[in-house]
C-alpha cells in the first residue's frame, strides 16, 4: 500500500485547500464569515454611507435615536450617529486587533512549541509548565489587571491576548513537532550536518505552519471579543471606531432600556459572527487535525 | 473441480482522476485443501483481490466484472445478506494489517468468544472449550486467552489473529501478508503452523506475500500478480524451476539466495504501468527484455495448468537462457 | 581486546576505521530499563562490510545509531580513525558526520518531503562547508553513481514524484555526497519491491568497492548480508554470539542460535528443509537472568549456562562464539 499512501501525501497545498474547504463544509462557513468582514473593512470608506463620527442632523436638530429607515438603515445613536457607519468603520478595527493580536499568537506559540516539543528536557518542561500556568488564569480578569496596571488602549488589549492565548497554539504545535522529530527525514537532518537551528527552523518549521495558521484563525475571533469585552468595560481606547466601543456607548446611554436594539445588537451580532467563524472553522478543521479519527 | 474458481473479475477504485483497476481481467483457481501463493509487487492489486473475494472491499471498491465461484456458487453474483452468510463461515481472512487489528482493550478471550457466539452461534462453555482448542491448534498456550493483545509478541499476535480466522472452521483462508513483518524465526514458525493446519484440517489457504522464498517454502501452487492481473500461475515446482513468463524469470535473478552461488543479482528495470490507464497489450511490455512488436498491441492470453500470459511462451526454455544472463535486464 | 582479529589475513595488517569497545545503551522508560545494547565490540576497517543480524528488538538499531554518534553509549568507546569520538560535540562532530553517513531504511520517509532533489544533495555540502563553485559538479558526479542519469532530469523533482527504488538512490546519493569513509545501512531494502532491490544492493556493492568505504549493513535477512557483507555478527538480545566470515558461518554455525537463525531462512526453491527448527520459545518468554541470555530457548541448555554467561572466545584465527557448547561439541 506503500503507494497508495505516497500518492495521499503528495497532494499539493493551493488545491489541497480547496478540496478541504469543499469536503468541510463548517470550515468554509468560517472561512465564508472571515472573507466577509476583510472584505467590508477594505471598502469601509467606500460602504458606509456616512463618516462614522459625524453627528448628523434633522434641520437644527440633533437625529438622536432615529429607527431603522431607508436612510439610516440601522438607525442612529445617541448622538446621533450613523449606527450602520459605525458597524461597517469597526470592522477596520476588529481586523487591524484581531490579525495582530492572532499573528502575536501564532508566532509565540509556534516558537514556543517547536522549542519545546524538538529540544525535550528542561527546555520543554519550563516551558509546558509555564503555559500551564497561563492556560490556568481566567482569560478576562487577567486581562483586566493588565490593563488597569498600563495605559488603557489597544496595544494591551494585543498583549493580553497573545499572552494569554498562546499557549492552545504552542500545545498543538509541540504534539506535533514530536511526531514529526521521529520522522526519518529529520534523523537524516542531523547525519547530514544540520545544526539544531536550522533542524527546527528550516525542516520542521514549515510542516507545522499549516496547522500553527489555523489556530491564528481562531485566535482572531477571540481577540476581537476580547477588544469589545476591554472596550466595552472601559479600558480599551476610545479614540478607536470599534464594536467594542460601540456597545459601551448603547450600555451607557441606556439603549437597552430605551428598546434601541438597532444601536446594540448589530455590534454584537459582528462579534458573535467572529468568534463563531473561529470556532467553525476549527470544528471543521478536526480531520486535518486529528486524521486518524478520519482514518478508515 | 476447484473449491474457488476466480473468472475474468476485475475491481475498480473510484478515485477522483477516475477509475483505478486495480484487479484488471484475474482467473485463479484454488484446489481444495492446497496453500496458494499469491506474488507480486506492491500495488499489484494482492490486497484489492484478496478483499475482492472475501467480500469487504473499501467504499470506494466494487466488483466491476466477472465471476467468483466458490463451492459451486457465484458468490459475486449473491446479494450482500446472501454473500455474508457464507463469507463468515466458509471463507475466512486475515487483513494485511491484522497483527495490529486485534482489539487491544479487549482480552483475547472476549474477541474469540465474541466471533465463536455471536457468528457461529456457539453456546459459552462450547464456545470457551473450542478457543482453547484453537489456540493450542496454533502453538499458542491457552492460558494467554486471558491476556491482552499489547503483551503478544509479533509472532503471537499473528499466532492469534490465525486462531481467530480459524474459529468457524472456514474452507478457505486468505492471509493477506501474514508473515510479511515478522522476522525469519518468527515467520518460519508462523509458516509451519498454517502448514501443519493445512495437513490436520484438510484447509485451503491463499497466502498473500511478496517474497518467493516464503511461496517456495510453504505453497503448493503459486500465481504470479502483475499490474492487476495473474501473469503466471502453476505448481510451486514448475512455475520456480521453470518459470514460463520472463517477469517470473526476472524475479528468479532478483532475490539474494542463501545458498546459491556468487552470481550477481539482476535488478529489473523500470515500474508496473498505472492501473488507471493500463497498457492495452502486454502489462509487462515496457519492462520486458524479450518484448515483441505485437505484445505492445494484444495482451497475451493464457491457459493451462502451469500457464503464462506471455506471447512467447512457447520459446520459454531459450528466453529462460538469456534471463540468466545480467546484460539480457539492462536497461536499454 | 588485545588479540588481532581479521576477517581474512589482508586485514590483521590493517588498522580498523571504526572501533566500539564494550557498547551498552540502556533506555530508561517510564520506570523501567531497558537493556537496548548490553556488549557490544566491534571492528571494520576501510574496504571492508560487516553485517549485523539477529532477531527482531536484540539491538542492531541501537548499535548503529551509537556508532553514528546519534544515541549516546551508556558505556563504551568509539574510536573512529585513530580518534575517540564517544563525546565528540560541536565542529568535531560535524567533522566526523562528514565521514559517516547512514542509509535509512525507509525511503518514503528519508527525504524532506518539501526539498528537490537538488536541494536535498546541496544541504549536506552546505553543512560540511564545501564551496558552492563545486556542488553542481558533486551532485552531477553523484547521480551518475547512483544511475539516477541524465542528472537533469532528477534534480528538481520532489520526493513523491519518484517510485520507491529512485528514492533509495537519492537517499544513498545523499549518503555518498560529501564524501565518506563509512556507510551504515540500515535494513537499505526490506522497504522496496523485490524487482527493485538488487539494484539498491548492487548499487552498495559498487560504491564500496569504487570508494574504498567501510560498510555496516544490518538486517534480519541473511540471504542479503551474505550478498553484501564478507563478514557478519550476530546478535542475540543486545550481545554478540557469533562472529565470523559469513560464508563459513551460514555454512556451518556454532552458535545454537545462529544454527536456528540459518534453518530458518527459507529458499526460493521446491526442495529444502523443512525440518522442525532447533530454537524454542520466543524472545518474549526467554528473559533469562545470569548465564546465557539464550538459555531458555537453547535445545543445548545445560548447567553451566545457567550459572556462567559465556563470553566471546576465539574459535578460529576468524571466527569467535559465545557459547559454552564450543567445544564439546561440533
Ligand atoms: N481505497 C483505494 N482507493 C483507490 N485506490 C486504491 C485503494 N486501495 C488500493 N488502491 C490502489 O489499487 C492498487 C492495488 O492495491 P493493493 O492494495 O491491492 O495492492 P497490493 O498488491 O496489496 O500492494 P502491497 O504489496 O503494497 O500491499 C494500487 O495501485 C493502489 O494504489
Ligand atoms: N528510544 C528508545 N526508547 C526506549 N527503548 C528503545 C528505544 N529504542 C530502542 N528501544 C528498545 O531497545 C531494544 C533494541 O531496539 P533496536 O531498535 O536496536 O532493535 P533492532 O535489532 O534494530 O530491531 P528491528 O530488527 O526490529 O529493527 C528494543 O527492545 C527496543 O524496544
Ligand atoms: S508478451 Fe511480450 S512483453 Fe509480455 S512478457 Fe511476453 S515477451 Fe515480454
Ligand atoms: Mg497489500
Ligand atoms: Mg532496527
Amino acid at each position: 500500500m506503500l503507494r497508495w499512501t505516497r500518492e495521499c501525501r503528495s497532494v499539493r497545498s493551493v488545491s489541497a485547500g480547496l478540496r478541504f474547504l469543499r469536503a468541510e463544509p463548517f470550515a468554509a462557513g468560517g472561512g465564508a464569515i472571515y472573507a466577509t468582514i476583510v472584505l467590508v473593512a477594505i471598502f469601509a470608506d467606500r460602504l458606509a454611507p456616512y463618516p462614522p463620527k459625524a453627528i448628523l442632523r434633522v434641520g437644527a436638530r440633533v437625529a438622536r435615536y432615529l429607527p431603522m429607515s431607508s436612510d439610516h438603515w440601522l438607525g442612529t445613536t445617541s448622538s446621533g450617529r450613523d449606527v450602520l457607519s459605525q458597524l461597517i468603520w469597526g470592522t477596520r478595527a476588529a481586523l487591524a486587533v484581531g490579525l495582530t493580536a492572532a499573528v502575536a499568537v501564532v508566532a509565540i506559540g509556534t516558537v514556543l512549541g517547536l522549542l519545546s516539543g524538538y529540544l525535550g528536557g528542561w527546555v520543554d518542561r519550563v516551558i509546558t509548565w509555564f503555559a500551564d500556568i497561563v492556560l490556568g488564569l481566567p482569560f478576562l480578569p487577567s486581562m483586566l489587571v493588565l490593563a488597569s496596571l498600563t495605559r488603557p488602549g489597544t496595544t494591551v488589549v494585543i498583549i493580553s491576548v497573545a499572552g494569554l492565548l498562546w499557549p492552545n497554539t504552542a500545545r498543538v504545535i509541540r504534539s506535533q513537532v514530536l511526531s514529526l522529530r521521529e520522522r526519518a527525514w529529520v534523523e537524516a537532518a542531523r547525519v547530514t550536518g544540520c545544526s539544531t537551528g536550522r533542524i527546527m527552523f528550516v525542516h520542521v518549521l514549515p510542516q507545522v505552519l499549516p496547522l500553527a495558521a489555523l489556530y491564528g484563525s481562531v485566535a482572531i475571533g477571540w481577540a476581537i471579543l476580547a477588544e469589545a469585552s476591554a472596550s466595552f468595560l472601559g479600558f480599551g481606547d476610545p479614540d478607536m471606531m470599534s464594536w467594542g466601543v460601540m456597545l459601551q456607548e448603547a450600555y451607557a446611554n441606556q439603549a437597552l432600556s430605551r428598546g434601541a436594539w438597532n444601536w446594540f445588537a448589530p455590534p454584537g451580532a459582528a462579534l458573535m459572527a467572529m468568534v463563531l467563524a473561529g470556532f467553525l472553522i476549527s470544528r471543521g478543521s478536526e480531520k486535518l487535525l486529528f486524521p486518524k479519527l478520519a482514518d478508515q | 473441480m476447484s473449491l474457488l474458481s476466480v473468472r475474468d473479475l476485475v475491481v475498480t477504485y473510484a478515485t477522483r482522476a477516475g477509475p483505478v483497476r486495480a484487479v484488471d481481467g484475474v482467473n485463479l483457481d484454488v484446489p481444495a485443501g492446497s496453500i496458494t501463493g499469491l506474488v507480486g509487487e506492491s500495488g499489484c492489486g494482492k490486497s484489492t483481490l484478496g478483499r475482492a473475494l472475501m467480500g469487504v472491499l473499501p467504499d470506494a471498491g466494487r466488483i466491476a466484472g466477472g465471476q467468483i465461484m466458490f463451492e459451486g456458487t457465484d458468490i459475486a453474483a449473491l446479494s450482500a445478506p446472501a454473500r455474508r452468510a457464507i463469507a463468515w463461515r466458509r471463507l475466512s481472512f486475515i487483513p494485511q494489517t491484522a497483527m495490529n487489528a486485534l482489539d487491544p482493550v479487549q482480552r483475547l478471550r472476549a474477541q474469540m468468544l465474541e466471533v465463536l457466539i455471536e457468528r457461529g452461534g456457539l453456546g459459552k462453555a462450547d464456545a470457551l472449550a473450542r478457543a482453547s482448542e484453537l489456540f493450542h491448534l496454533v502453538g499458542l498456550d491457552p492460558i494467554r486467552l486471558s491476556d491482552y493483545p499489547h503483551q503478544f509478541s509479533g509472532g503471537m499476535r499473528q499466532r492469534a489473529s490465525i486462531a481467530l480466522a480459524l474459529a468457524l472452521e472456514p474452507a478457505l483462508v486468505i492471509a493477506d501478508e501474514p508473515v510479511t513483518a515478522l522476522d525469519v524465526i518468527v515467520q518460519r514458525q508462523v509458516l509451519d503452523v498454517m502448514r501443519n493446519l493445512q495437513a490436520r484440517l484438510g484447509l485451503a489457504m491463499i497466502l498473500v506475500t511478496h517474497d518467493i522464498a516464503v511461496v517456495a517454502y510453504a505453497c503448493d501452487r503459486v500465481a504470479v500478480m502483475y499490474a492487476g492481473r495473474i501473469v503466471e500461475s502453476g505448481p510451486v515446482a514448475d512455475v520456480l524451476e521453470n518459470p514460463l513468463h520472463p517477469y517470473t524469470m526476472g524475479l528468479t535473478h532478483a532475490f539474494p539466495d542463501l545458498y546459491g552461488d556468487d552470481m550477481t543479482l539482476v535488478p529489473i528495470d523500470g515500474t508496473p504501468p498505472s492501473l488507471l490507464h493500463p497498457p492495452a497489450g502486454c502489462r509487462f511490455a515496457a519492462r520486458c527484455p524479450f518484448v515483441q512488436p505485437r505484445c505492445a498491441e494484444e495482451p497475451p492470453v493464457t491457459d493451462g495448468d502451469h500457464h503464462a500470459a506471455c506471447w512467447r511462451i512457447d520459446e520459454a526454455a531459450e528466453l529462460r537462457a538469456l534471463a540468466a544472463i545480467p546484460a539480457t535486464w539492462m536497461p536499454k | 581486546m588485545s588479540d588481532v582479529r581479521g576477517g581474512d589475513g589482508v586485514r590483521t595488517a590493517m588498522t580498523p576505521l571504526i572501533k566500539a569497545i564494550g557498547l551498552e545503551k540502556t533506555f530508561r522508560t517510564r520506570g523501567r530499563d531497558v537493556a537496548a545494547v548490553a556488549d557490544v565490540s566491534l571492528e571494520v576497517a576501510r574496504g571492508e562490510a560487516l553485517g549485523i543480524v539477529g532477531e527482531s528488538g536484540c539491538g542492531k538499531t541501537t548499535t548503529a545509531r551509537m556508532l553514528l554518534r546519534l544515541e549516546d553509549p551508556s558505556a563504551g568507546k568509539i574510536i573512529f580513525d585513530g580518534t575517540d569520538i564517544t563525546t565528540l560535540r560541536g565542529a568535531a562532530l560535524l567533522k566526523f558526520r562528514a565521514q559517516a553517513q547512514l542509509v535509512f531504511q525507509n525511503p518514503f520517509d528519508a527525504l524532506n518531503p518539501r526539498f528537490s532533489i537538488r536541494r536535498a544533495l546541496a544541504e549536506p555540502l552546505n553543512n560540511f562547508g564545501v564551496p558552492i563553485r563545486e556542488h553542481a559538479d558533486r551532485i552531477d558526479a553523484v547521480l551518475h553513481r547512483v544511475r539516477l542519469t541524465p542528472p537533469a532530469a532528477w534534480l528538481d523533482r520532489r520526493p513523491h514524484e519518484l517510485s520507491g527504488g529512485q528514492l533509495q538512490r537519492v537517499v544513498l546519493a545523499r549518503a555518498l555526497i560529501p564524501g565518506p569513509t563509512l556507510i551504515v545501512a540500515d535494513e537499505p531494502v526490506s522497504m522496496l519491491d523485490v524487482s527493485v532491490r538488487a539494484g539498491i544492493l548492487n548499487l552498495l556493492r559498487e560504491a564500496r568497492d569504487a570508494l574504498g568505504l567501510a560498510a555496516v549493513y544490518i538486517s534480519h535477512d541473511l540471504a542479503l548480508i551474505r550478498y553484501v557483507c564478507e563478514r557478519t555478527m550476530v546478535m542475540y538480545l543486545g550481545q554478540v554470539v557469533e562472529e565470523g566470515p559469513t560464508k563459513e558461518l551460514i555454512a556451518n554455525p556454532a552458535h545454537p542460535y545462529t544454527r536456528a537463525l540459518v534453518a530458518a531462512v527459507p529458499v526460493p526453491h521446491v526442495a529444502q528443509d523443512r525440518a522442525q527448527l532447533p530454537i524454542r520459545g520466543s524472545l518474549s518468554d526467554a528473559a533469562a537472568i545470569g548465564g546465557c541470555a539464550f538459555r531458555g530457548r537453547c535445545p543445548h541448555a545445560m548447567k553451566i549456562c545457567i550459572e556462567l554467561a559465556p563470553t566471546l572466545r576465539t574459535i578460529t584465527p576468524t571466527r569467535r562464539v559465545a557459547c559454552h557448547l564450543e567445544g564439546t561439541m561440533s
